[in-house]
Parts: C-alpha cells; structure tokens; sequence
C-alpha cells in the first residue's frame, strides 16, 4: 500500500524529455498496481482494529503484573517473562494441557467419524428421508448452547434425571442418585458427547456436500471392477474428499481446543480442577482470581498453539485453490 | 489505558471463551454509564430480594422522600457471579455507588484500595458503637474503616422433630457423639427408602466441613515468620476430615460433587426425605415457604447449635455476613453514606432480623432473638464460631475452590484424606502468599 504514492512521485519525476506513450502507459501500470491495495485498505484497516491492535494488546497484558490493584488504577507493572514463567512451572498448566490435548483428540476424532457415517447415509436416503435428516441436522446446529447444555444436563441429573431413571426401571443397573460428575472422566466424557452431538451436523453437512462432488462413474466402475463399498470409500472416495476432510478436521480442532461453555455451563460455574480445559483454566486464573496478566499469557500459549492448526488448515485452503487453476 | 483494559480484558475473553462469553463481557463493560447525579446505583445480594425485600424498599422510599431528584437502582447479584461483574465494572468505571460484599471477600478489595475510606462518617452511622465485633473486623484494613456491617448469620442443625420422635431421639444431641447416635437411629427407622438422608450433606459444603476442623482444634492456614501456610494436614484437621467423611458416607444421600445451594438444600429438606441439615437460621423460612418449600412442616421443624466432639460443647459456626461498601470510583459517596443510614437504622435491620431471620449487625437487637424459636438456637450458635484466615489473598482460596476440591476428592473415595489434605494445604499456601 505504501509504495504505491511513491511509485506515482517517481512516474511524475520522470524527465519530460521522455516519449508521451512511454509516459502514460508507465502511469497506467502504476495506478493498475495501485488499485489491489485500495481495494484490501478498508479490510486490512478493520482486521487491524478488531485483530490486531487486541492481539498486541492481550500480548503486552500477559507482561504484565495486572492484580485488582492495577486494575482499580488501570495501570499495569511491567514483569517481562514472569507469567510465563509461572504458568510454565505449574504443574497444574502441564495437566490440563495434556486433558485439553485429549478432550480435542477425542472430540475431534468421534466429530468426524459420526460426521462422515451420516454424510454416506444422507447420499444414499431418499429425498423424504433425507430431508428429515438434514433439518435434524439443522435444528440441532441452530440451537444455543446454553439452551443444549442445560437440557443435556437435566437428562443426568442426580436427583431427577431421566438417565438415571430410565437405566434403573429397564434393570441395567442401579442408577438411583448416580453421579455422573463424581467421576470426573465419565463427567468429561458426558460434556465431550455434547461437544460431539453439536459438532456433528456442520462436519455432516459438509461432507454430504462434498460426497455430491465424487464423480458417479468413477463408482460404477469400481464397482463393476468388483470393488467393494469399504475399497470404494477408501481407494476413490477418500481421496476426492482429502481435502475437505484435512479443513473439517482443522477447523474441529481449533474449536474443541477452546471449549468453554459446556464445561462452566455443565459444572454449574464452579467447576473442580479436574473439569479445567484449557480456555477454563485462563478463565478462571484471570476472572477468578483476578490475575489477568497470567490468563492472559495462558491466552498467548493458546493462541501459538491454534497457530500451528491454523497453518496447516490454510495450507490446505491454499492447495485447493491451486487445483482448481 | 482505561480503554486498553477494556480490549484487552475483551480479547482476553474473546480468544478463550468463544463468542457467547464474549459478547457478553464487553456488553457489560461498555453499558453507558450510570453515574449521572441523580441516580444512586445499589448491587445488594439476591438474599435480600428473596428475604427482607420489604427493608430495601422502605429504605429507598424513606432516602428518595429526603432526596428530591435522587433515584435508587437496586440491582441484585448472585454470588457465584458478582465480584467477576464488579472488576469489569471497575475496569470500564461504571461501578455501582454501594456493594454489598461478604465478610471473606472485603480483605482483598480493601487491600488494593477499592474502597473509599468511611472512617469519619463512621459516628454518624446507627448503631456503629454496637456493630457486632466481628462485621466490623471485617470492614476495617490497617485501622480503617471501609464498609458499613451489613447482617451476620451462623449455622445450626435444622431437624425433623417428628422423625427425631419417632426414631426414639428424646433430647436434643449435646455431643458430636450424640447427634451420631441419634443419626444411626434415624437410618435405621427411615432408611429403608434409598433417597433419605439422615444428615443432607452435599459434598462441596466447605463451610460445615471446616467447623469440624476448627472443632478439632485444627486451622485452615496460619500466619508464621512473615509468611502464610496452609494447616489442612495437620493431625487435628486429618482427624477432623476422617471423622466427617464417615459420617457423610453413612448418612448422606446428597450429590457428593454438589454443593448446598444447588440446589437449595432447605428446599431438598422440605421434600421430606431429609432429617437433618446443617443450614443459616434463614434456609429455615425457606423451607417452609409457600412457593418452593413445604408450608406443612411448619409444626415439625426444629433447630439446635450443631454440637462439639467435647460433650457440651457447640462446634464453631463460621461467622458468615456481608457488610455494604463504597466504591473508590462512586461520584455519590455522600448520597451512598445517607442511603446506608436509612437502610442500616434501628427499624429496618429489627424488620431483617424478625422478618429474614439473619443475626442483625448490632448487638443492642440481640434481645430480639431470646424469644423466637427460629432464631435463638442459631444466635447461640453464634456465640462459637471461627473466620477465615484474614489474607488479602484469601478469597482466591474461595475462588480457585481449592477446599471444594479437596472435599470433593475425600468423600468421594478418590483420594486418601491425608494426601488431599496435603495437596490442598500446599495450593492454600501457594494462593496466600502470592504478591498483590
């Protein structure tokens, strides 16, 4: 953007002596190499102001010493690496990164299993069917957290839940006042199934649409080489659909390794150390107990492993834009 | 930089929570400010809209009649919620003129200087030379005075007297022994549905389980050679928490991951299959209330200090209250001043104590309670009790719920009860002797 001015200074300090047809045509590239980076100023300015500037300043916080002390005076001490430090040191931030780590692995891997079972069964139902389906689907996706978390929750009450009672009166077990939450790996178990249950119809969706895109013939033939369904998912469907898979995967990564809701919303907003992931444990360290330089350097750390996910997933939007050249 | 702290803080929000969060937080930060002259902006707990509302009104109505051109806006807060809404309100500086904190929570805000000194107004506030001792320690930092003491309450045992008859109880326990027995009875006779407690004790329930400690002898921290260090696994407090494990694994049916307020353990008590809880005099009225409780157990309640593992003893009850303060960023402290007079005098706080059932913040109104079945067991109480550790950290240790946890783990046989305690003790000594 910046050279663009300064070009035009030059085209105008061009010595007069030189061919008018030189001239224009030298003015013409330049306002032409202008034009791509008005056109980006206004969304280079607006991710500047809504990215940007509250990157760097999230960035400067995590080196600070910011307690309610400074907060009240809203003003900040300097600490340099100190945060970072501390954070780095407490073995409390090495659980719950490794929990995080899981959780997401765990989340993100059932998302798409589930997503692409459903995808291979909307391609092949009849249009009824899948019409049924898909607004499932929909609903599903349109509905608020709050709202799915509260009822899912519900559903496992200790007092009152219709699991429990349902387990019990069909003789699984006896389930009368069971604590689901007691446990805390049955506890994350139950909020990565809410997780899962959201997640499903977007990856669901899009695979569908995707599956749409694999050329019929290419099937037939598989299939009349004699190939069976799993050698045709794996040897022709599979590979078409890399690429949406690496960014439905991507993209589900960098949303599980951030879940908040369904943990706060699930542990009523005081949830025990084995419930933090990740965005809870800055949650707590910063709004809690009201450190917000340290949750904001828990913020960075997150921030620079997303990074990594990001770079992968932009690769590959990249890519597919290359095949389609 | 006000501004900075508010990106930032957004941000903060923004990258950890997703959007829900944090479209919320700004929102709150960014609502205009209400500071203009005329109104007197008041965030009371939700405990006086539910219990003495009539008190707020009247003081308001009394302050407005005095004040031509004021007008008072009550806003109720919750208390899992309030202090993390008052930070961004001090963050964006639209913080309301009067708060109302819990007596563990003052320490840290006064400390960093959130409050605005009171102490010459102190004399003309009623009552100031009765307050009860123990509100106003917890208004006070380093000599001065930063809150007005707003009501106080203690636990006891609320029972089932007719249970208690009919499993053969005849006196009320005056041991931790006794109330044992009289436990063992009462899941003899009653236990043969699944869902009944003898004692209803959620597993969060810091506050009861730490009377046993103190009962005990032992201490949540102490203060030695400069420095704070948390007192959990000491002999007394293992003991303590091995005697409360066995009677919380016998004789509760409560969730052991849950805590006394949710959901409302009086209104668990009023469903009927409870005989006994440990509970503020003012979960009593609860329990009956027409709306959420079970008016017909109005003849067949009853209460008793909850009694000491030496006989005749009681066990100490935390002293719980909240005292009203002035926020250092306030325009209105003078009108604040005027508006806690009214809400503080003589009539109303007799109108909290009679109508709320809370202890009232000065002891000129103890008389009050001599007579009222529903309050004198639990002012007796009072008369045992212990307070958290006074370090400006402490609240953190409430925050992190790192006693929660600890009591979570035991009762719920995931942890021995000495390691647990060792592991709380050291993050207790972590959180109290972090700067700021």
């Amino acid at each position: 953007m910046s050279h663009a001015p300064a070009a035009s200074a030059t085209a105008a300090a061009e010595p007069v002596a030189l061919p008018a047809r030189r001239r224009r045509r030298l003015g013409v590239r330049v306002s032409r190499a202008a034009v791509p980076y008005l056109l980006l100023a206004p969304a280079v300015a607006v991710i500047v102001a809504v990215l940007a500037y509250p990157l760097y300043l999230l960035g400067s916080l995590s080196f600070q010493q910011y307690g309610l002390f400074e907060l009240i005076r809203h003003d900040g001490r300097w600490v340099g690496l100190d945060n970072y430090r501390t954070i780095l040191s407490d073995s409390l931030f090495v659980d719950v990164l490794v929990r995080t780590v899981v959780f997401t692995a765990v989340c993100v891997s059932l998302t798409m299993l589930f997503g692409t079972l459903i995808a291979l069964l909307l391609a092949r139902l009849g249009p009824f069917m899948r019409l049924l389906l898909t607004s499932g689907l929909v609903v599903v996706w349109a509905m608020p957290v709050v709202v799915a978390v509260n009822i899912w929750i519900w559903m496992f009450d200790f007092e009152f839940g219709v699991v429990n009672y349902v387990l019990t009166e069909l003789h699984i077990g006896d389930y009368v006042h069971h604590d689901w939450f007691e446990n805390s790996t049955t506890g994350l178990a139950i909020i990565a199934a809410i997780v899962i249950w959201g997640a499903i119809p977007f990856v669901a969706i899009t695979l569908f649409a995707g599956l749409t895109q694999v050329p019929r013939e290419l099937l037939e033939a598989a299939a009349l080489d004699g190939a069976g369904p799993m050698r045709i998912f794996r040897d022709i469907t599979l590979p078409i659909l890399k690429p949406i898979f690496i960014i439905l995967a991507s993209l589900s990564i960098i949303w599980d390794f951030q879940v908040f809701n369904q943990v706060w919303i699930a542990r009523g907003g005081q949830p025990t150390e084995e419930y933090f992931l990740m965005a809870v444990y800055a949650f707590v360290e910063s709004f809690k107990t009201q450190q917000y330089g340290l949750g904001a350097a828990i913020a960075v750390v997150m921030v620079a492993i997303m990074l990594v996910v990001t770079f992968f997933y932009i690769r590959e939007m990249v890519r597919i834009g290359e095949v389609k050249r | 930089m006000r501004l900075r702290v508010v990106a930032a803080a957004s941000v903060c929000a923004a990258l950890t929570l997703g959007a829900a969060a944090a479209s919320a937080m700004p929102a709150r930060l960014a609502s205009p400010s209400a500071a203009q002259a005329t109104t007197l902006r008041v965030w009371l707990q939700v405990d006086a809209q539910q219990n003495w509302e009539g008190a707020v009104k009247a003081a308001s109505n009394k302050f407005e009649a005095s004040h031509s051109g004021v007008e008072v806006k009550v806003e109720y807060q919750t208390w899992n919620e309030h202090l993390t809404k008052f930070d961004a309100a001090l963050a964006g500086s639209n913080a309301p003129d009067v708060i109302e904190l819990g007596n563990t929570e003052m320490t840290k805000y006064m400390a960093a200087g959130a409050f605005a000194d009171i102490t010459s107004s102190k004399r003309s506030i009623p009552n100031s030379s009765t307050w009860l001792q123990g509100l106003t320690d917890s208004a006070t930092y380093k000599g001065k005075l930063y809150g007005v003491p707003y009501y106080a309450g203690a636990r006891g045992v609320i029972y089932r007297t007719d249970q208690f008859r009919a499993a053969g109880i005849k006196k009320v326990p005056n041991s931790l022994d006794r109330y044992e027995a009289a436990l063992t009875k009462l899941q003899a006779k009653f236990g043969k549905d699944r869902r009944y407690s003898a004692l209803y004790f959620p597993g969060q329930y810091w506050l009861a389980s730490m009377s046993f400690v103190y009962d005990y002898g032992g201490k949540i921290a102490e203060f030695k050679g400069g420095k704070w260090k948390g007192t959990l696994d000491s002999p007394q407090a293992i003991q303590a928490l091995t005697r409360l494990k066995k009677i919380v694994r016998s004789y509760s049916k409560a969730n052991k991951t849950g805590d006394e307020a949710n959901p409302a353990q009086a209104l668990v008590f009023g469903k009927g299959k409870v005989g006994s809880i440990i509970a503020n005099g003012w979960e009593w009225g609860y329990a009956l209330n027409k709306d959420t409780g079970n008016p017909s157990l109005e003849d067949k309640i009853g209460a008793f200090p909850m009694p000491s593992h030496t006989p005749g003893k009681f066990m100490p009850t935390f002293l719980g209250g909240s005292d009203l303060a002035i926020p250092v960023t306030s325009r209105n402290k003078q009108l604040a001043i005027d508006w806690l007079k009214e809400f503080t005098g003589t009539d109303l706080m007799r109108y909290m104590a009679t109508v709320g059932k809370v202890l009232p913040n000065t002891t000129s109104l103890a008389s009050v309670h001599k007579t009222n079945k529903q309050v004198a067991p639990f002012a007796r109480a009072a008369s045992s009790s212990w307070f958290v550790p006074a370090a400006a950290n402490w609240v953190n240790v409430e925050n992190k719920r790192i006693i929660r946890n600890m009591l979570v783990r035991i009762f719920s046989n995931r942890g021995g009860v000495a390691s647990e305690a060792k592991k709380a003790s050291q993050a207790i000594t972590t959180e109290l002797n972090r700067s700021s």
